[in-house]
């Protein structure tokens, strides 16, 4: 099957008093109906990888590579071109989604506004949709939810109902960017179920760029660990979580709550002037001479996924 | 990026022009061609002994312009500094400490904006002999109030952050918190209020020469327009008499307010990498 | 030698109408010994944090009292509050908002030492001795609130405080703006910290296993009450 979206040695790098290298050549593919979860701290660069994908890079920032979205290459396609697929093709949801409701306009109108603006159906067409969105969502009647403002419901419907708006056009790729960060558990769980749903049908694939392995447990195929600017590993979900290669993902694992908190010592290395070697080598546990002389590729493993590691071999 | 290339050079052009007018008000015995004293034959057009011609007085009429550069400059920011600092004073204290103290300072603000301020200045100029102190000091003093508001809002907003409530923890005094901690922070909003405190200040400075309640020994762009109207510079249609300070009066508050406009929308940008 | 709340009650006012008092919670009652960490869950919006601020000093209660070393502290003389004022200190949720962004860390930190009193010559002696408690180099003192992550800033605000050496510390949700990894390591540093000084914490978040990880004795608000575990 083709896939919805693929990462081809793609680069970003912001030109400001100092060249930040926020991504460096990062590669990963995308099926339909997937869910990859894009997992690495604060600066990793997982969220500028978003953003590339969705046109939304600051000017000086310096792109290279191949972004290529059911078989058209993204970077290669002016800003116009780029404006008509957003929300219809792929859409992206921010952190604390229902911060950009807005709160005079009520909700239904809110959810069928994308459908207006790229013209893809009249008014009532409009809210006959979004009202068949609520339905599918398991908000029944429709009719007690559309004319709510954002005020009148709680936070974590209105999270529900964002995301809805975002997808209402039933878009191929969706980007989620940290949806869950600082949110109470609760609301956690109901953000993670409203991802669930809209992905069970096949037709959307899932971009989820977080920080929390937890969430990436519950509703990921793939895992791709990302730091400082590479993916440093690539695997299926079950066998990420049961035996974890390379050892920055084992140090993540062993600093959730289950394992105890255990933190991995140092801090991730500075954008402006990556080490040589491997990037990791100075927190790891088991670093070799090798490991800070010559930086290690990303290479596939006995089982099929893929490891940035000279141990892993 | 289009508007704010197009921001910073307007701002360029604005601060080079508010330059040529501070260059006037600093030293203007270097760029004028005539003392403010030297006559010659009065009523002159413009010649090449003197470009603007002259007053009824024989006073050059580009050498007064020059000179009276000083006086809108000195009320304009002499008034926007006493507006500021009396602003961000009630501001800061009513938005630090609440309570009763903030709900007596803001009913006080709203008497004062209630208070008319040329009608006021009329009165006073009647009872008082009009000079630049009483102009500077009553004009400073009536036009505090939409800065002392704006303060207070961003202070109740910087007060809540958690480096304030830090510094109320480790127990700094709080004129302490509000001279490091809060002003630095609000100093944005305030740069434009003055700057256009100082335009407003200007333009009333100059409808009030122009009413003849301005300081009479100092002939400023605004006395000038109104003795050119008076002392028969209009009848003879001398425009190269009551035009000229127009001119600079709109010039010189237009520069300013740009640049206060530029501050108020130029709020500098940091891109935070995630 | 304890830091206890008697009967606790915080409300605001919404307006000037009788009957416009919104309650926080009432009638609470808790106490945090040496050294120990009291955690304190509850849902956002609950009341945790207004109760952290409440119990530090810095809003007045409503009702009930605040009681350090067994005295009031509304009853307090002034050496006697400005003890309390130093002995107990808060950390907030917000690491990019622990700081002066006009300051840079350093002089951030050189501004409590002035206030407290210690010399200068010493200053650079004793910000050199807390950066090493706190895992961090010297050279992060010349930059500002945001040239710095997010870990370090929580690091450097934890410092600040033990600058004075508190006794106790109120922690306000101080790891849920954190990755995880962060988080592990902030967790362990404040466990070491407790460990070498004696300090108590009141330690305060949403995340249970955050709590039960940090503290010994826990407590849940639940409308406008405080349910200590292992009390009925």
């Amino acid at each position: 099957m083709n896939p919805v979206l693929e990462i081809d040695a793609l680069s970003v790098t912001f030109c400001g008093k100092q060249a930040v290298h926020a991504v460096d050549r990062v590669s990963f593919s995308l099926g339909g109906g997937e869910v990859l979860a894009l997992v690495g701290e604060t600066g990793c660069g997982k969220s500028v990888i978003a953003h590339a994908v969705m046109g939304l890079l600051p000017g000086e920032a310096q792109v290279s590579g191949r972004i290529v979205f059911k078989g058209r290459d993204l970077l290669a396609l002016s800003e116009r071109e780029r404006s008509a697929m957003r929300g219809k093709d792929c859409a992206i949801v921010f952190q604390d989604p229902s911060r950009a409701l807005n709160p005079v306009h009520r909700i239904g109108r809110q959810i069928a506004e994308p459908v207006l603006i790229h013209g893809a159906g009249s008014r009532e067409e409009a809210h006959r949709r979004a009202a068949a969105l609520l339905e599918r969502m398991g908000l029944s009647p429709p009719g007690n939810y559309l004319p709510l403002y954002p005020c009148q419901s709680s936070g974590g419907m209105n999270q529900r109902f964002l995301i809805a708006a975002s997808t209402i056009l039933d878009p191929s790729l969706v980007i989620a960017d940290e949806p869950t960060k600082g949110l109470d558990p609760g609301r956690v769980h109901e953000v993670e179920d409203e991802l669930v749903r809209l992905t069970g049908g096949g037709r959307t694939a899932l971009l989820l760029i977080t920080h929390d392995l937890a969430v990436a447990r519950r509703i990921a195929d793939r895992i791709a660990v990302m730091y400082a600017g590479e993916i440093v590993e690539l695997a299926e979900n079950d066998a990420f979580f049961d035996r974890p290669s390379h050892p920055y993902s084992r140090g993540l694992l062993q600093s959730l709550p289950e394992h105890g908190f255990v933190p991995i010592p140092g801090s991730s290395p500075s954008p402006v002037s990556p080490p040589p070697g491997c990037r990791f080598q100075a927190r790891c546990r088991d670093g070799k001479a090798v490991c800070g002389g010559q930086h290690p590729d990303l290479v596939s493993a006995a089982d099929g996924r893929m490891v940035r590691c000279w141990q892993c071999r | 990026m289009r508007a704010m290339d197009a921001l910073k050079s307007t701002n360029r052009g604005a601060m080079a022009l508010l330059a040529v007018f501070l260059c006037m008000a600093a030293f203007p015995s270097l760029i004028a061609p005539y003392g403010p004293s030297e006559r010659s034959m009065p009523y002159q057009a413009p010649g090449p002994e003197h470009i603007l011609g002259t007053t009824n007085m024989g006073n050059d009429i580009l050498s007064e312009l020059i000179y009276g550069a000083r006086i809108s400059l000195l009320v304009g920011f002499a008034s926007a500094l006493m507006a500021t600092g009396i602003g961000l004073a009630v501001g800061l204290t009513a938005g630090y400490f609440r309570g009763a103290l903030d709900e007596v300072l803001m009913a006080f603000t709203d008497v004062v904006l209630i208070i008319p301020k040329i009608p006021l200045i009329i009165i006073l100029a009647a009872f008082l002999r009009p000079g630049v102190g009483i102009l500077i000091l009553v004009l400073g003093a009536l036009s505090w109030e939409s800065i002392a508001r704006v303060v207070r809002s961003k202070t109740l907003q910087v007060r809540e952050t958690g480096f304030v409530m830090s510094a109320r923890c480790m127990g700094f005094p709080p004129l302490r918190i509000m001279a490091s901690d809060i002003v630095p922070n609000i100093v944005h909003v305030v740069l434009p209020k003055f700057m256009l405190a100082t335009a407003a200040a200007m333009i009333s400075e100059a409808s009030l020469s122009f009413l003849g309640l301005g300081d009479p020994s100092m002939e400023s762009w605004g006395a000038m327009v109104s003795s050119a109207f008076t002392k028969g510079g209009f009848i003879r249609e001398m425009w190269w008499w009551y035009l000229p300070p127009g001119i600079c009066i709109t010039l010189c508050v237009l520069s300013v307010a740009a640049i206060g406009f530029a501050f108020e929308a130029g709020e500098g940008t940091t891109v935070r990498v995630e | 030698m304890s830091l206890s709340a008697d009967r606790l009650a915080r409300a605001y006012r919404n307006g000037f109408l009788p009957g416009s008092r919104r309650t926080v919670f009432r009638d609470l009652s808790l106490t945090i010994r040496p050294g120990e960490t009291f955690g304190l869950m509850g849902n956002s919006g609950a009341g945790k944090s207004t109760l952290g601020r409440v119990i530090a000093g810095l809003e007045p209660p409503t009702a009930g009292r605040v009681c350090f070393h067994g005295r009031d502290t509304a009853l307090m003389n002034r050496s006697e509050y400005r003890a309390f004022r130093r002995s107990v200190q808060v950390m907030f949720q917000d690491p990019s908002a622990a700081f002066n962004p006009k300051k840079t860390i350093g002089t951030s930190y050189m501004e409590v030492l002035d206030l407290i009193g210690t010399p200068r010559p010493a200053q650079k002696a004793v910000i050199a001795g807390i950066l090493e408690s706190v895992g961090l180099s010297g050279e992060l003192l010349g930059r500002y609130p945001h040239q710095i992550s997010g870990g370090q800033s929580q690091r450097l605000a934890l410092g600040r405080i033990l600058l004075l050496d508190p006794e106790y510390i109120v922690l306000d949700e101080p790891t849920s703006a954190l990755d995880v990894s962060v988080q592990a390591q902030i967790l362990h540093l404040l466990k070491e910290l407790q460990s070498e000084r004696g300090i108590g914490y009141l330690f305060i978040s949403h995340d249970e296993a955050v709590v039960r990880f940090m503290a010994s004795r826990v407590g849940r608000i639940e409308d406008g009450r405080l349910v200590i575990e292992g009390e009925a």
